[in-house]
Formats: structure tokens, C-alpha cells, sequence
């Protein structure tokens, strides 16, 4: 005992400052973080969608070129991301989330993406030799030409093959290319009748089945596509997968699932990393681009807890990122530190309020009008983001943001989210409801009260209570319930009135009819209609991407005037970087966010 | 005492049933482990959640369920705490959670034992001073500090000891980190390089984490001298000329330092799973890390796992405090 106790004393008091020692010792690395705090005026809202930020100030006249500058060669950036990914398969459920597409960019070769202006697809023409195009609409068919230069960072040309592969990875089970593969989603490339190659496969014919159209064929192989790029068909064969057999293309995708890729086809190789800590990459040497990277290292660090974040930015430990949402105590503090810049605009996500029709008192569209009518969004919305981004865009479409070229406003005429208590009063009255200045009755029985669910994040618990403030203006009584599973929430149907989001890119053919149409997995509420079941299925036959469009705002009309969803405001995000760097800028159409142009980064010329 | 110690080994084995029976009973009305996967966007293909659901042996009831995952017997190789397997994750059919388990543990415990260890050589030796020096200056301060560690939530002293490191690299030019047990890119460094990095994200979890495992047993540590001070022999040992240093260091804290041994195999379990919060505030990716990663993902059997590592760390606690008991005091005796 007295050896145990002299040891632990020993260790305690040798330990202490050896380890102080050695953490001031320091690394060469560690020798900036902020210039020291500001003076802060509580009265003084942070954010800066007021006043734009040094090298942000152009972003939305010109969202290709902020910040952009002169960069140095070498150097170092560590950038934020803000969770985990599960497996390195971006075709797989586990893998392919938005983080583990923004960890994995880079490293696959893709066709392309949605530009910075939320409008643009473009092509990857680094990739490609010219802009694909589509070659017949029966069979519905297009072709990619690869440059003779794209090669994988062996040498290998990336070629049909690579594409052939990675179609057969992310279809179906029911497809029959594959046995065992678990993409994460099947719907387009299940289409697809076959990938051929030509030209020593340098160009790729895509040829979908009789009758299948794609209107959005451009985006395949994309950035936000099912894998966010093609996979490497010659890895397989030499790690002994022979992808025509289908039970061995199902091993390659497990063996994608747990092998961190060396190989690349972009601008980066990953040279060391894990899905929790961090990821490591380097410039790919064999990178057959016009931009070449710049940067010696580029480090992914995954930092889940948001608490985490300016402490580390402070000490140098990360450089940039770019959030999911909009954080009040983050912004405050990026406020005071001079060498950090933020740009806030509209992300990709939105939110709306859902009912569930399965609730018989929510099954009557006067009900469900009224309460729509009497709720706030503006208020709502200006009370969370008012302070920080003045500018946040309410919501007027389903499908289509305020700056997609298909947007129509839809809402506004409705009265929905208008916080009109008297009209929504009116609607009742003119159902049969009575309304005794407290409760809200119906043939005597008392309306309500309802479950209104949400995730339990500030923004959500904040809407919420206003909601509630709102509806008990109607006599309609709620309880907040707020939830940590969403999920089960909304696939059990275990709420009355749910707010939740969305997201996406400009992409939009199909979406109706995955949340709208009658038995669709994602329609949580039960919403059916016959219109638009029929003009869910017509919208995915059109040939032509506007005629969709029309239609798709069409079902929407439809959907609003049953007032079974909502749609509230663009949920507005932020990319920070300190002014070391260049080129960082966000784009809000792709998953990618930040990192989107990551190979165009550098640190600044000083 | 081995008698004393098999009994209380086998009396272990139904509490962590029964423990093990109310907590998969407890996660399965927690969520669905693929509730995530029900709602993505774009729709994952049925047939995938099918299967999905068939691996996680979700098509089974709980009571099949809970059976296959303590013996394994009907399930496909992955699964049977009694095999060693802790069974399949959300997280893909690659993921395994013993091995997951193993090797967080093993960061837990770079942090936790090195916090404790200071934490009980500081609460010794600031006990003994503020019972030495009852009622002094220094008793006042040390029984202040203690009061205060103990007051602040475990988050807020991890935020506070943070913000203190960001400051003094910026000021003094030190070089803690902040997040992570160790750099980013650590390649190319050299074994002091290596060492010197590792002590640089050591230095502030385990500060926070030795303050709250510290002010307990501090205070713990000054009543438990102060009852010897005061006792007989003590008294006579002074009575015969003993020098006080002697007194103190050879008669009284070698007594009582008894029930600090017994408690600190207690904190020390207690720290392992408290280690979640500090762990989080400074991105370790230890066991609270895996356990908070795990919740959130709804992922039900590495949940199980470790609340069942977590429940035999505190059998075992329990059992080595109490036989730390027997062997210190020579009064008890296990029969």
C-alpha cells in the first residue's frame, strides 16, 4: 500500500509538469489563433448578412469568384467537419451522407455539379473532353467523353468500365448486376438498360430501359448522386473481385465499405485517416486537371460537438468550415476574432410544418387551413434568425427556392403562415367550429389537443413555442413533444403536427412524387390525392424539364390548398475561413458545401 | 477471501442479468436502430431496409432478441456476449463493436488514469494540510477550492479549462490543444515529437477531468485524517515524543488513507463513464465518445455493450473496494 501510494504521489507530482512542459514546448505549427478579443456590444447582433464580411462582400453579385485571390504554393489547411461518417462507401446508406460525400470529394472522379449560383450544372470539364449530351430521348440515352489525360493516380484511365461498375453498385438487388450491394438509393440507376463503352472506352453511352426518362440525366454520376462520383473498376480486379460476377461485385462493396481508398481519380489522395478523427490528403500527383491544388496537406477534422468549434479555431487547430445551420454564440465569437471572415446566405434545407392525416380531428381541411392561416412564419423566423440574417427568405414553394428559375410563389396568396388570426377564425367559423374566446369546439367536443413534435434544437424549440402561442390564438391547444429520433418519429407517424426539413439540390424531378404521392415512404402524413398521384406519374414522363416543372408546381398548388404541408423558410447557413486562405467560398446547391472547389484552395499570397 | 471473492463474483452474475435484461428492454423502446435509414432521402430501396432489418435481427421479437444477443445461438457468427460478440452495428456489417470497444477503452484510460492518479496524490495531499492545519488560512483556501470543483458541473470546468488553454497559447505562447488525443498529422514526428503532442492534448481534459475526480476525495481525505488526529493512539504516539512528522506520516495517514483507497476504486469507475462529458468537450474519441456516438445513432447493440462494460466495471469496482477493505484494515475479515 505505502509503495502504491508513494508511486501514485511520485507519478502525480512528476507528471504534472513534465506535461506542462511539454505542452508549452509546442509545435512549429502552433503560433497563431486570434488576435484577442474584441469589445463585445451585447446590443450589437452578430452576423453579418448585414455587412458583408472582407472577401465575402461579392459573393452575391458574383458567387463563383469570392474570395477569391492569388495563392502560395504549399501550406496547410484543416477543415472542419461536423460529423462522423460511418463507412468509406459513399454508395452505401452508412456512407454516403453529406459528410461522408464532403471527406470522400476529391478522391472520385464525378460529371459534375450544381454551381454556386444554385442554378448552373456544371460539367466537370476536367473530366470531360466536351459537354455530354443527349443522343436520343427513345431509348432515352446520353453519352460522357473522357479525356485521353483522366487517369487514376496509378495511370489507369478512367474509363467505361469505371462507370459500368459504379451503375452495377447502385442498383438494386432486383437488378441482378449485383448481390449484396446496399445502395442507398436505387431509383435512377435501376433505370439504366446498359453503360457501354466505345473509343478504348474513353466514351461512355448511358442507355436507360424502354419507356424510363431521366430529365435530370446530366446530374448522374454527379457530385450529388447516388456515390457522389465513379469508383474504380480496375481496383477491383486487383484486389480479385471480377465485377461481372455478382456476388463478387457484392464483396467489393463491403470491401468499399471498410478500405479507406489510396486510389483517386481527382485532385486529392487520402495518404492516412480514420471516419472519426480526421482524414489526411495530399495533391494526387497524376491529377489530370487545369487547377492544380496547391495546398501540401488538406485535413478533414471531424468535430461533432459544436462547442468544440472556436476553441479550436482560436488555437489553430482547424481553419474553415462550413455548418449546417446558423449558431448565434458561434457567430458572436467569430465576430471577434479579425482574422476570421463568415459568409450567411440560404442553405440547401428547408423547413416546413406537417400534418398527419391519420389523426381524424386533422383530417378536415378547414381544420388544417385555419391553423396554417394562424401561424406566424415571418414572425417566427424573424424572432431565430432576425438578429443574425436579417435577410432568411421565407419559404413560397414546396420544390423550388425564391431563386430557382422554376419558382412561382405559392403561398403567400393562400394566407398559409400568415399569422392572420381573424381569417383563420373566419375559416372555422364558416366549418361549423365555435370558438369561445379559449377552446376551440367542434359539435361540442373540444378540438385538440395536438402533439406537436420536433427535434429539440434551438431553432425547432423555438418554433415551436411560437406555433403553440400562435394556434392557442384559434383555441387549438397543443402539447410541444419534442423528440432525439426523428426518424422513428415521422416512419411511426408518431405526431399530430411536425416541423422538420428537407434539403436538397436545384435537382427536382421525382420529389413530388416521393413525398406526396399516396404510400410513398417519405409522404409520413398520409397525404393521398388522386391529381396528384396522376400528375406525380406525369411529371416523370415529360420530356421536357419545364413542362415538368409546371407540373411539379402544379402538385404542389394541390398540396397547399389540402393544407398538408407548410413550407416555412430556407433554413440560412455559414462557411467560415481564416484570411490565410483563398478561394473558400460556399456553395449552397451541392451537399459539398464549402469544399466544393477544394482544389482550387491555397493560402493567400501574403 | 477467495471464498468471500467467488461468492460475490457468482452474486454479480444476476444483478448483470437483470441489469443487462432492463437496459435492452429500456433501448428497444428507445428507437428504431434504423429509423434514420426508414426516412432518407432520396427513399433507400426497401429490399436494402429488409435486409438491413434481417442483419440488425430486427424481424425477430425482443425477448429472440435479447436471448441471440447474450448467447448467440441462431444468429449469424456476429453476435453472443457469452462468444465474446457484442453483434452487428448501424454502422455497416464491417463495424465491430468488441474490437471498437476494445481500442476506445484503451484511450479512456490514457486519460482517466492519469487524471486520477493526480487526482488522488493532489486530494491527499491537500486533505492531510487542511486537517493538519484545521481551521487555518490554508485549510480555509484548500476546502474553498474543493467546494468550488465540486460545485461546478463537470462541462463547465472542461469549457472554463479550455477557454484558459486558448488564452495562454495566445498570451504565453504555450501550445495546448484543444481537441483530439493528438494532432491531425502526426507523421513524420519523432518519438519526443510524438510524446510532447500527446502531453499537449493531454494536459487540459485531464486537468478538468482530475478537478472533479479531485474535490471528492480531498474532502474525503481531510475528514478521514482529521477522525485519526484525534483518535487515542494518535494522542499517545504524541504523549511518548514522537516527532509530529512522524506522527502524521507514519501513524495517521497511513490509517487514513484506508477509505480513500476503498472510495478511489469506486470514483475510478465512476470516472470512466463520467469521462463522456470531458471526452466530448475536448473531442476525444474514447469510450464517451462511442457511447454518445452510439446513442445518437440509435445504435442498440453498442449501447448495450457498453453499458454492459460499463455495469462490470462497477461490479468489479464494487468488489475490489470492498476487499481493498479487508486487506488495509485489520479488523475486517471476510468469511
Amino acid at each position: 500500500m505505502q509503495a502504491r501510494t508513494k508511486l501514485a504521489r511520485t507519478a502525480a507530482m512528476v507528471l504534472v509538469p513534465v506535461m506542462a512542459l511539454a505542452a508549452c514546448a509546442g509545435s512549429d505549427d502552433d503560433t497563431e489563433g486570434a488576435d484577442g478579443p474584441g469589445t463585445t456590444d451585447p446590443a450589437d447582433p452578430p452576423g453579418n448578412g448585414v455587412e458583408a464580411q472582407p472577401g465575402f462582400e461579392t459573393c452575391p453579385e458574383d458567387p463563383y469568384n469570392c474570395n477569391s485571390g492569388e495563392r502560395a504554393d504549399g501550406g496547410s489547411i484543416t477543415w472542419l467537419v461536423v460529423s462522423g461518417v460511418r463507412t468509406w462507401n459513399t454508395y452505401s446508406p452508412e456512407g454516403g451522407t453529406v459528410y461522408g460525400l464532403q471527406v470522400l470529394h476529391g478522391i472520385y472522379p464525378h460529371i459534375g455539379m450544381f454551381g454556386p449560383d444554385r442554378e448552373t450544372f456544371e460539367f466537370n470539364m476536367d473530366l470531360l473532353a466536351e459537354e455530354p449530351q443527349l443522343l436520343s430521348e427513345d431509348p432515352y440515352s446520353w453519352q460522357y467523353v473522357i479525356r485521353d489525360e483522366a487517369v487514376w493516380d496509378d495511370g489507369t484511365p478512367i474509363t467505361a468500365d469505371d462507370f459500368s461498375v459504379s451503375w452495377k453498385l447502385g442498383t438494386s438487388a432486383e437488378a441482378g448486376h449485383c448481390e449484396g450491394c446496399r445502395s442507398r438509393a436505387t431509383t435512377n440507376f435501376d433505370q439504366i438498360e446498359s453503360v457501354e463503352g466505345s473509343d478504348d472506352g474513353k466514351t461512355v453511352t448511358l442507355t436507360l430501359k424502354p419507356g424510363e426518362v431521366n430529365l435530370e440525366w446530366f446530374t448522374m454520376f454527379g457530385v450529388d448522386d447516388v456515390g457522389g462520383g465513379v469508383m474504380p473498376a480496375h481496383v477491383a480486379a486487383e484486389n480479385g473481385f471480377d465485377v461481372d460476377d455478382p456476388a463478387q461485385l457484392g464483396d467489393y462493396f463491403e470491401w468499399l465499405q471498410e478500405t479507406m481508398p489510396t486510389f483517386s481519380g481527382g485532385p486529392y489522395r487520402i495518404v492516412e485517416g480514420n471516419l472519426e478523427e480526421r482524414v489526411i490528403k495530399e495533391p494526387n500527383e497524376n491529377w489530370y486537371g487545369e487547377t492544380q491544388p496547391t495546398l501540401d496537406t488538406y485535413i478533414m477534422r471531424i468535430i461533432p460537438d459544436q462547442g468544440a468549434w472556436v476553441p479550436a479555431l482560436s488555437n489553430n487547430e482547424i481553419h474553415g468550415g462550413s455548418p449546417i445551420q446558423l449558431i448565434e454564440d458561434i457567430l458572436r465569437s467569430l465576430d471577434q476574432m479579425p482574422n476570421v471572415h463568415y459568409h450567411i446566405q440560404p442553405g440547401p434545407a428547408w423547413e416546413h410544418i406537417d400534418f398527419n392525416l391519420d389523426v381524424p380531428e386533422l383530417q378536415d381541411v378547414a381544420l388544417r387551413r385555419a391553423i396554417f392561416t394562424a401561424i406566424d412564419a415571418d414572425n417566427i423566423a424573424a424572432r431565430i434568425y432576425g438578429e443574425m440574417y436579417p435577410e432568411y427568405t421565407r419559404r413560397t414553394n414546396h420544390l423550388f427556392a425564391e431563386d430557382h428559375p422554376n419558382h412561382v410563389d405559392l403561398v403567400t396568396e393562400t394566407g398559409m403562415g400568415s399569422g392572420d388570426t381573424d381569417a383563420a377564425l373566419a375559416i372555422l367559423a364558416e366549418a361549423g367550429y365555435e370558438f369561445d374566446g379559449q377552446t376551440l369546439t367542434l359539435d361540442g367536443d373540444q378540438i385538440g389537443p395536438f402533439r406537436l413534435r420536433a427535434t429539440s434544437d434551438l431553432v425547432r424549440s423555438t418554433s415551436m413555442e411560437l406555433i403553440q402561442a400562435d394556434l392557442a390564438q384559434i383555441g387549438v391547444e397543443t402539447n410541444i413533444e419534442p423528440t432525439d429520433d426523428l426518424g422513428t418519429m415521422l416512419f411511426e407517424g408518431d405526431y399530430h403536427i411536425a416541423q422538420f426539413g428537407w434539403s436538397g439540390d436545384p435537382a427536382f424531378v421525382g420529389l413530388t412524387s416521393q413525398y406526396y404521392t399516396t404510400g410513398s415512404p417519405s409522404n409520413f402524413g398520409g397525404f393521398t390525392n388522386d391529381d396528384v398521384d396522376r400528375l406525380a406519374q406525369e411529371e416523370l414522363t415529360r420530356l421536357d424539364i419545364d413542362e415538368a416543372a409546371d407540373i411539379a408546381n402544379e402538385i404542389m398548388r394541390i398540396v397547399l390548398d389540402e393544407a398538408y404541408v407548410l413550407p416555412l423558410w430556407d433554413v440560412p447557413v455559414f462557411t467560415f475561413i481564416t484570411d490565410d486562405y483563398v478561394n473558400v467560398r460556399d456553395n449552397t446547391a451541392t451537399s459539398l458545401r464549402g469544399v466544393y472547389n477544394n482544389h482550387e484552395w491555397g493560402t493567400a499570397v501574403q | 477471501m477467495a471464498v468471500y471473492t467467488m461468492r460475490r463474483l457468482l452474486a454479480a452474475i444476476p444483478v448483470l442479468l437483470a441489469a443487462s435484461v432492463l437496459c435492452f428492454l429500456l433501448i428497444d423502446l428507445s428507437g428504431d436502430p434504423l429509423g434514420d435509414l426508414r426516412v432518407a432521402q432520396p427513399p433507400v430501396d426497401p429490399a436494402v431496409i429488409a435486409s438491413e432489418e434481417v442483419r440488425m435481427y430486427l424481424d425477430r421479437s425482443v425477448p429472440q432478441r435479447y436471448l441471440l444477443w447474450m448467447t448467440g445461438i441462431g444468429g449469424n457468427g456476429d453476435i453472443g456476449l457469452l462468444q465474446g460478440k457484442f453483434g452487428p452495428s448501424v454502422r455497416g456489417p464491417a463495424f465491430d463493436i468488441g474490437a471498437e470497444i476494445g481500442a476506445r477503452f484503451l484511450i479512456t484510460l490514457r486519460l482517466v488514469v492519469i487524471a486520477l492518479m493526480m487526482a488522488i496524490g493532489l486530494a491527499i495531499v491537500s486533505g492531510v494540510i487542511s486537517a493538519v492545519k484545521q481551521y487555518s488560512t490554508v485549510d480555509y483556501l484548500l476546502t474553498f477550492t474543493g467546494f468550488l470543483a465540486l460545485a461546478m458541473p463537470a462541462f463547465w470546468i472542461g469549457a472554463l479549462i479550455k477557454e484558459g488553454g486558448v488564452w495562454a497559447n495566445r498570451e504565453l505562447g504555450t501550445g495546448f490543444a484543444t481537441i483530439g488525443a493528438a494532432s491531425a498529422d502526426t507523421r513524420g514526428f519523432t518519438a519526443w515529437e510524438s510524446f510532447t503532442d500527446a502531453a499537449a492534448h493531454l494536459f487540459l481534459p485531464t486537468l478538468a477531468l482530475m478537478l472533479t475526480g479531485y474535490a471528492a476525495l480531498s474532502r474525503y481525505q481531510r475528514a478521514s485524517m482529521l477522525e485519526v488526529l484525534n483518535s487515542d493512539y494518535v494522542r499517545l504516539a504524541r504523549a511518548k515524543g514522537v516527532r509530529n512528522r512522524v506522527v502524521i506520516r507514519r501513524h495517521a495517514l497511513r490509517t487514513a488513507l484506508i477509505p480513500l483507497t476503498t472510495v478511489s476504486a469506486l470514483v475510478i469507475a465512476g470516472t470512466i463513464d463520467g469521462a463522456i462529458i470531458i471526452e466530448r468537450i475536448f473531442q476525444w474519441r474514447g469510450l464517451g465518445d462511442f457511447f454518445l456516438e452510439s446513442v445518437s445513432t440509435n445504435d442498440s447493440y453498442s449501447v448495450m455493450g457498453w453499458l454492459m462494460l460499463s455495469g462490470i466495471i462497477v461490479v468489479t469496482a464494487n468488489l475490489v473496494a470492498d476487499l481493498l477493505y479487508g486487506v488495509l484494515d485489520p479488523r475486517i475479515r471476510y468469511g
